[in-house]
């Protein structure tokens, strides 16, 4: 079941704030448009960076996730649900979330239940690390703010987890505890303990 | 947020004793730790119904063993 709300992201030409569509259940039709919009505006920008010899950790490192594929293999179960951003008929940023089974790492959280991001984009051409002038901001908030909401919602008190990509580590720590190094998956992981869901949302 | 509907759910007493003793061990509320278990039941469900077997591992010896859900 998809459930829409109206949120408001930033456009970043004018520094005004537009509406915007939360899509709580994104459809395979959807992420397939996404897919269909996201990918020539990647892989042209990929290209680019190929051709002026840009360093490896200055391009997008999740220009491979195909969220056609997470969106087929997650439909229909209730522990995971897609989220996108809609603006101009547009998908402006999509996330997958995991709401079932995922438990808090950090001592004082410990064992207690969480809403583990799996996945989180924002469109290309709003991403600093694709495009040198993003249209939009604050998709990335609007998402983990949807996470946290939904986090409240199943009882979490606003707890969520994720893994960090090394480009969005700096972003990340604003709001939320650095647990360290996953060896596992040697990525940064961070938590959001309920004193900060709450900051955040506020 | 999708809407919620009400039901009234029968529990023995033991069941509601393990309810409770998870809600408290977790810190949420009896029926979140419901919604939980049924999120993780059809997950569950879903990947044994096309094959997959579950398994838990012992986390020093690595021994698995498999759970059989009925």
């Amino acid at each position: 079941m998809t459930t829409r709300c109206k949120v408001a992201i930033l456009h970043k030409a004018t520094q005004q704030y537009v509406d915007a569509e939360l899509i709580d259940g994104v459809t395979a039709d959807e992420v397939n448009a996404a897919e269909a919009a996201w990918r020539p505006v990647l892989d042209e920008e990929l290209k680019r960076m190929a051709n002026e010899s840009v360093p490896a950790n200055r391009r997008p490192e999740h220009a491979h996730w195909d969220w056609r594929h997470k969106c087929e293999v997650t439909e229909g179960l209730l522990v995971y649900q897609m989220l996108g951003i809609e603006h101009d008929s547009k998908m402006q940023g999509l996330m997958l979330v995991q709401t079932a089974g995922v438990f808090c790492r950090l001592p004082n959280q410990k064992d207690k239940g969480l809403v583990y991001v799996m996945f989180i984009a924002t469109a290309p051409w709003n991403s600093p690390v694709v495009v040198a002038n993003p249209r939009f901001g604050q998709v990335g908030t609007v998402l983990i703010a949807a996470a946290t909401q939904i986090s409240l919602d199943l009882g979490f008190n606003g707890r969520v987890g994720l893994h960090s990509l090394p480009q969005s580590e700096d972003w990340y720590e604003k709001d939320m505890t650095d647990v360290g190094i996953d060896l596992k998956k040697n990525l940064r992981y961070f938590e959001m303990t309920p004193e900060q869901a709450n900051n955040f949302i506020r | 947020m999708s809407t919620k509907k009400t039901m009234t759910l029968n529990l023995t007493d033991p069941e509601m004793g393990a309810l409770e003793k998870l809600s408290a061990a977790r810190d949420m509320s009896k029926t979140a730790v419901i919604r939980q278990a049924l999120r993780m039941y059809q997950l569950i469900d879903s990947r044994l119904s096309k094959g997959e077997k579950l398994f838990f591992e012992d986390g020093l010896t690595k021994e698995k063993k498999e759970v059989v859900v009925l």
